[in-house]
């Protein structure tokens, strides 16, 4: 909006530019020797004005026009101008990956950003959820995000200058769709047109008419393809009911057989170009941008914990740097609540811990004499977590101490880099990093004898003792400690959390990594809404409750999985949705106002079946009395809206119980729990 | 194209078009207390198949320990997994909020550019003698209060009074025979601030051969251009504008009386059976930003609430907006209250502000023969009454019409607003706000 592009002003640029290219040079650099893989990474200079535009947009210079661009500018702006609120950088998932630089960000927090940014590109390109919109290509011309969202704008753009079509109704469809943003297939390979399957189209129109057209005597066509023929096969062709499974995605299902409504005529029509068009366009922005609410702790965190390892570690931030660096760590992990960044770094460093105490562990189990039973005895970890500390060779690597490299394994030595180092070509003081391969610099911030996690060793459980040395072969493999915590593999952590990085999702990630260490030691705990006392109220801290309520708050974007189950619902055309319900009812007002958009894509009826909780009055006036929960009951209901009105209708329990599942359950109400 | 039509038709979406939004605005509530206001964020949410927040409860955070169950926990923390991932790209710091933080003072700011209001408040008690602006001068002072534009412009008067055409001179010193004091006295005659040692140099400087390249004066005069200062200047730019010290001036400020601004602001409300839960909400959105206002815009400013049915109590602020009671109306019950607590801030120090409101039931002749007489007896900057009726006015309901009636419409210190839906709020503020008169000081 505020392009000043002065002269004055490319130029102040160009200078911070300048100062930053070392840093920017080096930190791509020593985030490929820590083993990460990013894209490449283009970073850009911006200032205030440019850094809220660009957050408005969701990260990128070009956006289609709409309305909720404005608002989060809107919002952007107060929020910097009254609250204060600092922007400190923007990636783009995207090959290369953009990065965004605040003018008047310190030096030190220009480094941590480029930092962060180093890890976020990694992340990008090796998760697997990021490449399903990619099909796993992620060369330059597959991902080019930047590129279609602006082919999108200036498409949607064209659209709303044409003449022929009312701005007001491309915006009230671009509308529509996003209503249904989150009703995407997330967990399938992006394609442009999927394939539904449904009935085929022009085949059964009219094929007395095609039978004709083939020109076959009256004599053949009354043999072969008689009249009972012929009814038989549109019968059959009637009776179908499509999908043949339950699709999820229904952005693609309103795509390839939604009609729009027709108001002046009262029926539906079929969708004008540009509609379908932009349907498109919403869907492959839905799932382009799926993967990155899909991995939100993991990606943050993975960024904090190597930005963390590069700044602090590393000490890539300068001396006179770090107190600033430190400070701006602080407010980003402190601000309250379940932050993304520090749950997910503490998730990476319990994975990392966790993979090298077992590593440890097995190895020390493998000692003759050793057992899971007496190991805690028997085994002197003071001394242990001594041997495991690096060398000083490798701890502390000044112009002075190159030679000692010397004694250390081989494969920790960067040795080209060494040879350089000691002529001198490289600036060992600031970048002693250079030196060393991936496996030294896991070797030199091997985790277990950091400061923060010494106490982690030995905090193992028994029982996850007893789970490690009852499967254990070969356990009397080495003679004494000192031997077995030679063959221990320092970059075993490392390497595991490169695998789930590939892997993983937030939902994987945390149903595996959070534990009931992290969640008692946070306070977490549940909370319920009791009918009674029209409150909520605390439920449960135990850890599996808590987990259990967080996963329903990461599975499936959040929100309750709705999927299409008949397209010719009625056998009227109409359309059927399912809830497949989890234990937790609809919104029932988002419902029905969320059916009434679905109408306008569909252009015919629409139904959806669901579960909700029906609690009695009665019930809930004695259990005020007796202060205590009513108990609930799940009846099916179809939801229904014709274009005019919505009806909400009990449906018998039959209809709905292929929708109902009864292994989960999300409610963490204790038996007794107001008494 | 561009965010700033995103931004002109977010500000239209549900109110001069699209309408079949309007239902998904959420406004927030006002709140904040002194020192920092919050202010409701427009948020148009777009309709999706959500849970029911109620079934799905959620998790929290103790902050020390955990909370027992069946601890009854406030209003729904949000969630990490809550909100619009796309515009929580990574990085983006925090999630939804609905509002923002702002100071009083720049909300005052804010809505005087808003509404175009120039509301100048009066200084009461001289406080101290405060600096003004710097605008004395003085001959020594800090560094920083130096006036560096008057300095230049001396050093650049100095450098046209002192400057000349060096190059000239210069070739007159080649003219065949001349002596140096011939140069100066030349020289002279043109008023060039030459000076002979000036000369004497060039004149030597002058090589051998070069000497008796001109056969005299007139014959340089004839062939070589002359170049005035000015000419000079702008041919070589200013390369050394000669600073003296006796130029230097300091700004110095002038020494002005303060006045402190105070003021008092006397919110009284109508707590009776009949003020329902609406008409309370569309007092309180009116008369929150009014305390905000005169908060930014006086220096020192205080507040008194009263609450009244048939009689009048002094009440804390967060009370104030939600107390109900059950009996009938008296306004000048509370008049005649705000007129004893008044006592406190004498009209001589304090500017004053009255604001009341209510749904305009009144018990009968109160207003005419009480109220009118307490609101003319109590000195203040403005009086204002607000009538809330969102569901149209009642019979007996006609204390602001009878106000109206009294002072006229356009009286300078009387306002009369009706606010019947959160639309006329900022209708309401501007009327009152605009009212008040210039000269009640």
């Amino acid at each position: 909006m505020s392009k000043r592009n002065s002269n004055a002003d490319r130029f102040r640029k160009q200078a911070i530019a300048a100062d930053l290219e070392e840093p920017v040079d080096e930190a791509r650099n020593l985030a490929v020797k820590l083993g990460l893989e990013p894209y490449p990474v283009k970073y850009w200079i911006i200032d205030y004005d440019e850094m809220n535009e660009l957050i408005a947009y969701g990260g990128f210079q070009s956006r289609y026009p709409h309305w909720r661009w404005g608002m989060q500018y809107d919002k952007q702006q107060k929020q910097g101008q009254y609250g204060g609120g600092k922007a400190f950088e923007i990636v783009n998932n995207d090959n290369p990956a953009h990065a965004f630089l605040q003018e008047s960000n310190t030096l030190a927090d220009q480094k941590a950003v480029i930092t962060h940014v180093e890890a976020h590109s990694d992340f990008f390109a090796k998760n697997e959820w990021f490449g399903l919109f990619t099909s796993g290509r992620a060369d330059e011309d597959q991902v080019n995000a930047a590129a279609m969202l602006e082919r999108h704008a200036r498409a949607i753009d064209e659209y709303m200058s044409d003449p022929e079509i009312d701005r007001a109704e491309v915006e009230k469809w671009i509308d529509h769709c996003l209503s249904l943003e989150d009703n995407i297939d997330q967990h399938q390979v992006f394609s442009r047109r999927l394939d539904v399957d449904g009935p085929v189209d022009d085949l059964d129109d009219d094929i007395a008419e095609k039978l004709d057209e083939l020109g076959l005597s009256d004599e053949v066509k009354g043999e072969v393809f008689d009249e009972e023929w012929l009814e038989k096969l549109q019968q059959s062709d009637e009776a179908v009911t499509f999908p043949e499974e339950p699709q999820k995605d229904i952005l693609s299902f309103v795509r390839e057989h939604g009609k729009q409504f027709d108001d002046e005529a009262g029926r539906a029509a079929e969708m004008e170009e540009w509609q379908r068009d932009i349907l498109d366009m919403m869907r492959a922005e839905a799932y382009y941008f799926a993967a990155q609410k899909m991995t939100k702790v993991m990606n943050e965190g993975w960024a904090a914990y190597w930005e963390s390892t590069m700044m602090t570690d590393e000490g890539f931030a300068g001396d006179d740097e770090f107190m600033n660096y430190a400070d701006h760590m602080a407010k980003v992990l402190a601000s309250g609540g379940l932050n993304p960044y520090s749950l997910g770094m503490e998730l990476w460093e319990y994975v990392e811990n966790r993979t090298n105490r077992r590593q440890v562990l097995e190895q020390l189990l493998r000692v003759e004499g050793v057992s899971w039973r007496n190991l805690m005895d028997v085994v002197d970890f003071e001394a242990v977590l001594e041997t495991l500390e690096p060398p000083e060779a490798i701890a502390s690597i000044t112009p002075e101490t190159l030679d000692r490299l010397e004694e250390v394994p081989e494969e920790w030595v960067d040795r080209e880099a060494l040879e350089q180092a000691q002529n001198g070509e490289i600036d060992v003081e600031t970048y002693p990093w250079k030196v060393l391969t991936t496996e030294g610099l896991a070797r030199r911030h091997y985790s277990l004898v950091k400061r923060q996690h010494r106490g982690f060793l030995t905090r193992v459980s028994q029982n996850d003792l007893e789970q490690i040395g009852r499967y254990l072969f070969d356990d009397a493999r080495y003679e004494t400690v000192e031997e077995a915590l030679a063959d221990v593999d320092f970059s075993a952590g490392w390497d595991r959390m490169y695998d789930i990085r590939e892997s993983h999702n937030d939902v994987t990630f945390l149903d595996e990594f959070l534990t009931t260490e992290f969640i008692t030691e946070n306070n977490y705990f549940t909370y319920e809404h009791s009918q009674a006392t029209g409150q909520f109220h605390v439920a449960s801290d135990a850890a599996e409750d808590v987990k259990k309520k967080l996963l329903l708050q990461f599975t499936n974007f959040g929100k309750p999985t709705i999927a299409v189950y008949d397209g010719n619902y009625n056998n009227a055309n109409e359309l059927l949705l399912g809830h497949q319900y989890n234990g937790v009812m609809l919104d029932l007002g988002q419902a029905r106002e969320t059916l009434k958009r679905i109408f306008e894509l569909w252009g015919r009826p629409v139904n959806l079946l669901t579960i909700v909780k029906d609690v009695d009055e009665h019930d809930i006036e004695v259990a005020k009395r007796r202060n205590r929960e009513p108990e609930p009951e799940e009846r099916g209901k179809l939801i229904r809206y014709d274009g005019e009105t919505v009806t909400i209708d009990d449906v018998p329990w039959e209809e709905v119980e292929h929708l109902s599942a009864d292994d989960v359950d999300y409610d963490t109400k204790p038996d007794e729990w107001l008494a | 194209m561009g965010l700033r039509d995103d931004l002109e038709r977010f500000r239209e979406v549900g109110e001069q078009r699209r309408e079949d939004l309007a239902d998904f605005i959420q406004y927030g509530d006002l709140a904040g207390g002194r020192g920092s206001i919050q202010i409701p964020v427009k948020i148009v949410s777009l309709p999706e198949f959500e849970y029911d927040q109620r079934d799905k409860g959620g998790v929290g955070q103790g902050e020390d320990g955990t909370p027992q169950p069946g601890q009854p926990v406030g209003q729904p923390q949000p969630q990490p997994g809550d909100g619009d991932g796309e515009d929580g790209e990574p990085g983006e710091e925090g999630g939804e909020h609905e509002y923002y933080e702002m100071d009083p003072e720049e909300f005052a700011e804010e809505l005087d550019e808003e509404l175009g209001l120039d509301l100048d408040p009066k200084g009461k008690t001289v406080v101290e003698e405060k600096e003004g602006p710097f605008t004395d001068m003085t001959r020594t002072g800090p560094n920083s209060t130096l006036d560096f534009e008057r300095m230049f412009k001396e050093g650049l008067k100095r450098k046209l009074a002192m400057d000349f055409d060096e190059e000239f001179l210069k070739e007159l010193c080649k003219v065949e025979g001349i002596e140096p004091r011939e140069v100066f006295e030349w020289a002279r005659g043109e008023s060039l601030p030459v000076s002979m040692a000036w000369v004497e140099e060039a004149y030597s400087n002058v090589p051998d051969e070069e000497r008796g390249t001109w056969a005299s004066i007139e014959e340089v005069e004839a062939n070589v251009e002359r170049e005035s200062v000015q000419q000079k200047i702008r041919r070589e730019g200013i390369k050394h504008v000669p600073f003296r010290r006796e130029d230097e001036r300091y700004r110095h400020p002038e020494i002005i009386e303060e006045k402190e601004k105070n003021v008092v602001v006397v919110n009284i409300r109508d707590v009776s059976g009949s003020m329902r839960e609406k008409k309370r909400e569309l007092v309180e959105r009116t008369f929150t930003p009014l305390d905000w206002y005169l908060q930014g815009k006086y220096d020192n400013a205080e507040f008194v609430y009263i609450a009244h049915d048939a009689d009048a109590w002094e009440v804390e602020r967060d009370d104030f907006f939600g107390i109900r009671s059950g009996g009938g109306t008296k306004i000048s019950s509370a008049y005649e209250l705000a007129n004893e607590l008044l006592e406190e801030y004498p009209w001589s120090d304090w500017n004053r502000y009255v604001f009341a409101a209510g749904d305009s039931e009144n018990s009968s002749n109160d207003t005419g023969e009480r109220v009118i007489p307490m609101m003319e007896q109590i000195d203040a900057n403005l009086h204002a009454y607000v009538e809330t009726q969102p569901s149209g006015n009642a019979i007996n309901a006609t204390h602001a019409e009878e106000l109206e009636r009294h002072f006229g419409t356009d009286a300078e210190d009387v306002a009369v607003a009706y606010v019947n839906s959160k639309e006329d709020v900022t209708d309401a503020i501007y009327e009152i706000l605009s009212t008040e008169s210039d000269d009640n000081e």
